[in-house]
Protein backbone atom coordinates (compact mmCIF):
# COMPACT_ATOMS: atom_id res chain seq x y z
CA UNK A 1 0.00 0.00 0.00
CA UNK A 2 1.33 3.43 -1.00
CA UNK A 3 2.16 5.44 2.28
CA UNK A 4 0.39 8.94 2.22
CA UNK A 5 3.65 10.64 2.29
CA UNK A 6 4.79 8.96 -0.96
CA UNK A 7 1.93 10.42 -2.29
CA UNK A 8 2.88 14.13 -0.99
CA UNK A 9 5.93 14.07 -2.12
CA UNK A 10 4.28 13.60 -5.69
CA UNK A 11 2.26 16.85 -5.34
CA UNK A 12 4.78 18.88 -3.38
CA UNK A 13 8.11 17.42 -4.18
CA UNK A 14 10.07 20.18 -2.18
CA UNK A 15 9.08 19.40 0.84
CA UNK A 16 9.85 16.73 3.21
CA UNK A 17 6.48 16.16 4.75
CA UNK A 18 7.84 13.98 7.47
CA UNK A 19 9.27 17.00 9.67
CA UNK A 20 5.67 18.98 9.93
CA UNK A 21 2.62 18.57 11.95
CA UNK A 22 0.47 21.54 10.70
CA UNK A 23 0.78 21.62 6.57
CA UNK A 24 -0.84 24.94 6.59
CA UNK A 25 0.94 26.88 8.87
CA UNK A 26 4.09 25.47 7.26
CA UNK A 27 2.83 26.57 4.14
CA UNK A 28 3.30 23.02 2.46
CA UNK A 29 -0.53 22.65 1.37
CA UNK A 30 -2.90 25.09 0.78
CA UNK A 31 -6.72 25.03 0.33
CA UNK A 32 -6.43 24.22 -3.40
CA UNK A 33 -3.75 21.65 -2.78
CA UNK A 34 -6.37 20.01 -0.66
CA UNK A 35 -8.59 19.19 -3.71
CA UNK A 36 -5.87 17.72 -5.18
CA UNK A 37 -4.82 15.33 -2.54
CA UNK A 38 -8.21 14.37 -2.41
CA UNK A 39 -8.62 13.02 -5.92
CA UNK A 40 -5.67 11.55 -5.66
CA UNK A 41 -6.43 9.39 -2.48
CA UNK A 42 -9.62 8.78 -3.53
CA UNK A 43 -8.01 7.10 -7.04
CA UNK A 44 -5.08 5.53 -4.88
CA UNK A 45 -6.84 3.80 -2.45
CA UNK A 46 -10.19 3.47 -4.46
CA UNK A 47 -12.19 5.36 -1.55
CA UNK A 48 -14.66 8.09 -2.47
CA UNK A 49 -13.98 10.95 0.62
CA UNK A 50 -16.95 12.71 1.62
CA UNK A 51 -17.41 16.96 0.83
CA UNK A 52 -18.11 17.16 4.59
CA UNK A 53 -14.53 15.29 5.50
CA UNK A 54 -12.18 17.52 3.28
CA UNK A 55 -11.70 20.01 6.44
CA UNK A 56 -8.26 21.36 7.50
CA UNK A 57 -8.46 19.65 10.41
CA UNK A 58 -8.50 16.16 8.61
CA UNK A 59 -5.41 17.50 6.38
CA UNK A 60 -3.28 18.82 9.07
CA UNK A 61 -0.24 16.44 9.40
CA UNK A 62 0.50 13.30 8.10
CA UNK A 63 -1.68 11.26 11.42
CA UNK A 64 -4.76 12.94 10.39
CA UNK A 65 -4.72 12.10 6.91
CA UNK A 66 -3.87 8.57 7.77
CA UNK A 67 -6.44 8.73 10.42
CA UNK A 68 -8.93 9.95 7.53
CA UNK A 69 -8.22 7.17 5.07
CA UNK A 70 -8.68 4.70 7.97
CA UNK A 71 -12.08 5.63 8.20
CA UNK A 72 -12.27 4.33 4.40
CA UNK A 73 -11.35 1.15 5.38
CA UNK A 74 -7.94 1.53 4.32
CA UNK A 75 -5.33 -0.17 5.66
CA UNK A 76 -1.91 1.47 5.57
CA UNK B 1 -29.54 38.86 2.57
CA UNK B 2 -27.98 39.72 6.53
CA UNK B 3 -24.54 40.62 7.39
CA UNK B 4 -22.54 37.81 8.77
CA UNK B 5 -21.76 38.96 12.59
CA UNK B 6 -19.10 35.94 13.65
CA UNK B 7 -16.94 33.23 11.71
CA UNK B 8 -18.89 30.44 13.68
CA UNK B 9 -21.80 31.63 11.34
CA UNK B 10 -20.19 31.04 8.33
CA UNK B 11 -18.67 28.01 9.54
CA UNK B 12 -22.40 26.66 10.41
CA UNK B 13 -24.45 27.50 6.88
CA UNK B 14 -21.29 25.54 5.02
CA UNK B 15 -21.33 22.78 7.52
CA UNK B 16 -25.26 22.56 7.49
CA UNK B 17 -24.87 22.36 3.53
CA UNK B 18 -22.24 19.45 3.77
CA UNK B 19 -24.45 17.68 5.86
CA UNK B 20 -27.05 17.13 3.27
CA UNK B 21 -24.75 17.26 0.45
CA UNK B 22 -24.38 14.15 -1.95
CA UNK B 23 -22.11 16.16 -4.11
CA UNK B 24 -21.34 19.36 -2.32
CA UNK B 25 -19.64 22.13 -4.30
CA UNK B 26 -17.64 25.00 -3.81
CA UNK B 27 -15.46 28.30 -4.53
CA UNK B 28 -15.12 29.15 -0.98
CA UNK B 29 -11.74 28.20 0.47
CA UNK B 30 -11.81 30.85 3.71
CA UNK B 31 -9.03 31.46 5.93
CA UNK B 32 -9.87 32.07 9.48
CA UNK B 33 -7.98 35.77 9.66
CA UNK B 34 -9.16 36.62 5.86
CA UNK B 35 -12.64 35.71 7.07
CA UNK B 36 -12.38 37.49 10.58
CA UNK B 37 -11.51 40.95 8.50
CA UNK B 38 -14.12 40.32 6.16
CA UNK B 39 -17.03 40.41 9.12
CA UNK B 40 -14.76 43.31 11.23
CA UNK B 41 -15.25 45.29 8.23
CA UNK B 42 -18.91 44.77 8.41
CA UNK B 43 -17.86 43.30 4.27
CA UNK B 44 -19.91 39.68 4.29
CA UNK B 45 -23.52 38.82 4.15
CA UNK B 46 -24.87 35.66 3.44
CA UNK B 47 -27.87 33.84 2.03
CA UNK B 48 -29.12 30.48 2.32
CA UNK B 49 -31.74 28.31 0.24
CA UNK B 50 -32.50 25.50 -0.89
CA UNK B 51 -29.39 23.16 0.03
CA UNK B 52 -27.27 26.13 -0.73
CA UNK B 53 -25.05 28.72 0.88
CA UNK B 54 -24.24 31.91 -0.54
CA UNK B 55 -21.98 34.71 0.51
CA UNK B 56 -21.24 38.02 -1.14
CA UNK B 57 -17.91 40.29 0.31
CA UNK B 58 -18.36 43.76 -0.71
CA UNK B 59 -15.16 45.26 -2.31
CA UNK B 60 -15.01 49.19 -3.73
CA UNK B 61 -18.02 49.11 -6.27
CA UNK B 62 -18.37 45.50 -6.85
CA UNK B 63 -19.55 42.24 -4.54
CA UNK B 64 -17.07 38.88 -4.57
CA UNK B 65 -19.40 35.93 -4.85
CA UNK B 66 -19.08 32.97 -3.00
CA UNK B 67 -20.75 29.72 -2.88
CA UNK B 68 -21.49 25.79 -1.25
CA UNK B 69 -23.51 23.90 -2.66
CA UNK B 70 -24.69 20.43 -1.93
CA UNK B 71 -24.43 19.49 -5.75
CA UNK B 72 -24.88 21.75 -8.65
CA UNK B 73 -28.46 21.00 -8.99
CA UNK B 74 -29.00 22.74 -5.60
CA UNK B 75 -26.67 25.70 -6.61
CA UNK B 76 -28.88 26.16 -9.01
CA UNK B 77 -31.77 26.23 -7.87
CA UNK B 78 -31.17 28.42 -4.93
CA UNK B 79 -28.57 30.79 -7.47
CA UNK B 80 -31.93 31.55 -9.68
CA UNK B 81 -33.12 33.28 -6.57
CA UNK B 82 -30.46 35.97 -5.59
CA UNK B 83 -31.66 39.35 -6.38
CA UNK B 84 -28.14 40.45 -5.81
CA UNK B 85 -27.05 38.68 -8.88
CA UNK B 86 -29.19 41.16 -10.91
CA UNK B 87 -28.82 44.51 -9.17
CA UNK B 88 -25.16 44.66 -8.61
CA UNK B 89 -22.01 44.36 -9.90
CA UNK B 90 -20.51 40.63 -8.84
CA UNK B 91 -17.52 38.30 -9.14
CA UNK B 92 -16.63 34.77 -8.82
CA UNK B 93 -14.03 32.61 -9.25
CA UNK B 94 -13.86 29.16 -10.07
CA UNK B 95 -10.19 27.37 -9.52
CA UNK B 96 -9.20 24.27 -10.75
CA UNK B 97 -9.14 22.88 -14.23
CA UNK B 98 -11.25 23.78 -17.31
CA UNK B 99 -13.11 20.22 -17.12
CA UNK B 100 -13.03 19.70 -13.72
CA UNK B 101 -15.30 23.13 -13.44
CA UNK B 102 -17.61 22.69 -16.59
CA UNK B 103 -20.91 21.85 -14.82
CA UNK B 104 -20.30 24.11 -12.28
CA UNK B 105 -19.49 26.86 -14.72
CA UNK B 106 -22.40 26.22 -16.65
CA UNK B 107 -24.57 26.63 -13.62
CA UNK B 108 -23.00 30.26 -13.18
CA UNK B 109 -23.47 31.21 -16.85
CA UNK B 110 -27.34 30.07 -16.67
CA UNK B 111 -27.55 32.81 -13.43
CA UNK B 112 -26.27 35.68 -15.68
CA UNK B 113 -22.40 35.21 -15.36
CA UNK B 114 -19.48 35.38 -18.17
CA UNK B 115 -15.93 34.81 -18.50
CA UNK B 116 -14.00 38.06 -17.72
CA UNK B 117 -10.33 36.99 -17.27
CA UNK B 118 -8.80 34.23 -16.58
CA UNK B 119 -5.30 33.59 -13.99
CA UNK B 120 -3.07 30.97 -13.70
CA UNK B 121 -0.90 30.24 -11.11
CA UNK B 122 3.29 29.66 -11.78
CA UNK B 123 5.63 28.69 -9.07
CA UNK B 124 9.39 28.45 -8.63
CA UNK B 125 11.03 26.43 -6.43
CA UNK B 126 13.58 27.72 -4.05
CA UNK B 127 16.70 26.15 -5.91
CA UNK B 128 16.04 27.78 -8.93
CA UNK B 129 18.49 28.97 -11.05
CA UNK B 130 18.54 33.12 -11.44
CA UNK B 131 19.17 35.40 -14.42
CA UNK B 132 22.42 37.02 -14.94
CA UNK B 133 22.94 40.45 -13.46
CA UNK B 134 22.92 43.38 -15.77
CA UNK B 135 23.97 46.07 -14.14
CA UNK B 136 23.41 47.95 -10.16
CA UNK B 137 20.26 46.86 -8.24
CA UNK B 138 18.65 49.64 -6.80
CA UNK B 139 18.02 50.50 -3.18
CA UNK B 140 15.17 47.89 -1.79
CA UNK B 141 13.07 49.30 1.05
CA UNK B 142 10.27 48.42 3.42
CA UNK B 143 7.09 50.31 2.74
CA UNK B 144 6.23 52.74 5.71
CA UNK B 145 2.93 53.62 7.02
CA UNK B 146 3.25 57.29 4.55
CA UNK B 147 3.33 54.81 1.74
CA UNK B 148 -0.16 53.98 1.60
CA UNK B 149 -2.01 56.26 -0.18
CA UNK B 150 0.75 56.05 -3.09
CA UNK B 151 0.30 52.30 -2.39
CA UNK B 152 -2.88 52.24 -3.12
CA UNK B 153 -2.89 54.57 -5.82
CA UNK B 154 -0.27 52.43 -7.56
CA UNK B 155 -2.15 49.30 -7.45
CA UNK B 156 -5.25 50.92 -8.42
CA UNK B 157 -3.99 52.42 -11.69
CA UNK B 158 -2.16 49.09 -12.45
CA UNK B 159 -4.28 46.56 -11.98
CA UNK B 160 -7.73 45.69 -13.16
CA UNK B 161 -9.94 45.44 -9.59
CA UNK B 162 -12.38 43.23 -10.93
CA UNK B 163 -10.03 40.54 -11.81
CA UNK B 164 -7.15 40.83 -9.54
CA UNK B 165 -8.54 41.26 -6.67
CA UNK B 166 -6.85 44.63 -5.26
CA UNK B 167 -5.94 44.77 -1.35
CA UNK B 168 -8.62 46.94 0.76
CA UNK B 169 -6.95 49.74 2.18
CA UNK B 170 -6.76 48.34 5.61
CA UNK B 171 -4.65 45.00 4.20
CA UNK B 172 -2.08 47.84 2.86
CA UNK B 173 -1.57 48.60 6.45
CA UNK B 174 -1.43 45.25 7.64
CA UNK B 175 0.85 44.16 4.86
CA UNK B 176 3.21 47.76 6.11
CA UNK B 177 3.20 46.73 9.42
CA UNK B 178 4.28 43.01 9.02
CA UNK B 179 6.78 44.31 6.51
CA UNK B 180 5.31 42.24 3.63
CA UNK B 181 5.96 45.21 1.10
CA UNK B 182 9.01 46.12 -0.79
CA UNK B 183 9.80 49.24 -1.54
CA UNK B 184 11.82 51.36 -4.21
CA UNK B 185 11.82 55.12 -4.30
CA UNK B 186 13.30 57.65 -6.56
CA UNK B 187 13.84 61.16 -4.92
CA UNK B 188 11.37 60.56 -2.01
CA UNK B 189 8.89 58.93 -4.26
CA UNK B 190 7.14 55.45 -4.69
CA UNK B 191 8.50 53.94 -7.86
CA UNK B 192 7.91 50.30 -7.41
CA UNK B 193 6.81 47.90 -4.46
CA UNK B 194 6.66 44.03 -4.65
CA UNK B 195 3.45 43.17 -2.29
CA UNK B 196 4.12 39.52 -0.83
CA UNK B 197 2.89 36.97 1.90
CA UNK B 198 5.23 34.55 3.43
CA UNK B 199 3.77 31.45 4.62
CA UNK B 200 6.28 29.41 5.83
CA UNK B 201 7.47 27.44 3.46
CA UNK B 202 5.64 28.81 0.83
CA UNK B 203 5.86 32.81 -0.60
CA UNK B 204 3.31 34.41 -2.74
CA UNK B 205 4.01 37.63 -4.71
CA UNK B 206 0.48 39.26 -4.62
CA UNK B 207 1.57 42.37 -6.50
CA UNK B 208 5.24 43.51 -8.60
CA UNK B 209 4.02 46.79 -10.20
CA UNK B 210 6.85 50.04 -11.33
CA UNK B 211 5.10 52.86 -11.44
CA UNK B 212 5.13 53.82 -15.53
CA UNK B 213 7.49 56.94 -15.86
CA UNK B 214 9.95 54.94 -13.61
CA UNK B 215 10.29 52.34 -15.76
CA UNK B 216 13.35 50.45 -17.76
CA UNK B 217 15.38 51.69 -15.09
CA UNK B 218 15.45 48.00 -13.08
CA UNK B 219 13.72 48.60 -10.17
CA UNK B 220 11.26 45.82 -10.98
CA UNK B 221 14.68 43.25 -11.03
CA UNK B 222 16.10 45.15 -8.19
CA UNK B 223 12.87 44.53 -5.90
CA UNK B 224 12.20 40.39 -7.48
CA UNK B 225 15.94 40.31 -6.24
CA UNK B 226 15.71 41.31 -2.83
CA UNK B 227 12.77 39.34 -2.47
CA UNK B 228 14.29 35.95 -3.29
CA UNK B 229 17.50 36.82 -1.28
CA UNK B 230 15.71 37.75 1.59
CA UNK B 231 12.89 34.71 1.65
CA UNK B 232 15.72 32.42 2.86
CA UNK B 233 13.52 29.69 4.50
CA UNK B 234 11.10 29.52 1.67
CA UNK B 235 10.99 26.08 -0.48
CA UNK B 236 8.02 27.22 -2.98
CA UNK B 237 7.65 30.59 -4.76
CA UNK B 238 3.63 31.22 -6.35
CA UNK B 239 1.98 33.89 -8.16
CA UNK B 240 -1.25 34.13 -9.76
CA UNK B 241 -0.89 36.11 -13.21
CA UNK B 242 -3.33 36.95 -16.06
CA UNK B 243 -2.87 34.69 -18.54
CA UNK B 244 -3.23 36.29 -22.04
CA UNK B 245 -0.76 38.84 -20.38
CA UNK B 246 2.22 37.64 -22.49
CA UNK B 247 4.45 40.44 -20.80
CA UNK B 248 4.23 39.39 -17.45
CA UNK B 249 4.12 35.60 -18.19
CA UNK B 250 7.81 35.87 -20.46
CA UNK B 251 9.13 38.10 -17.08
CA UNK B 252 8.13 35.90 -14.34
CA UNK B 253 9.58 32.71 -16.62
CA UNK B 254 12.72 34.52 -16.74
CA UNK B 255 12.82 34.65 -13.19
CA UNK B 256 12.39 30.63 -13.00
CA UNK B 257 8.70 30.68 -12.65
CA UNK B 258 6.30 28.24 -14.54
CA UNK B 259 2.80 27.52 -14.63
CA UNK B 260 1.50 24.56 -12.41
CA UNK B 261 -1.79 23.91 -13.86
CA UNK B 262 -4.20 25.57 -11.55
CA UNK B 263 -6.31 28.25 -13.58
CA UNK B 264 -8.74 30.96 -11.70
CA UNK B 265 -11.43 31.12 -14.09
CA UNK B 266 -13.01 34.80 -13.13
CA UNK B 267 -16.60 35.32 -13.86
CA UNK B 268 -18.22 38.55 -14.06
CA UNK B 269 -22.24 39.26 -13.77
CA UNK B 270 -23.59 41.30 -16.95
CA UNK B 271 -23.31 44.72 -14.79
CA UNK B 272 -19.92 44.72 -15.31
CA UNK B 273 -18.37 45.59 -18.72
CA UNK B 274 -16.22 43.10 -20.83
Amino acid sequence: MKAIADILKEIRPEFDFTTSNDFMADGMLDSFDMVTLVSTLDKTYGISIEGTQIVPENFQNLQTIEALVRKYGVQL
Amino acid sequence: MTRVRTVDEVFAAIQQVKAAAPAFCTNFFPVQKKLQDWITHGELRSESRNGAAFFFREDRDLQHFYFCGGSVAALESGIGSLTALKTERVVADLVGSEAALKDLRGCLEKAGFRRYSQLQRMARAAHSSQPPVSGVDAPVVFAEASDKRAISELLESSFDHYADQLPTPYEIEAAIEAKQIFAVKCDGELAAILFFETQGFTSTVRYWVVAERFQSKRFGASLIRHYFATQSAVKRFILWVVATNENAVKKYQHYGYAADGLIDHVLANEMIQA
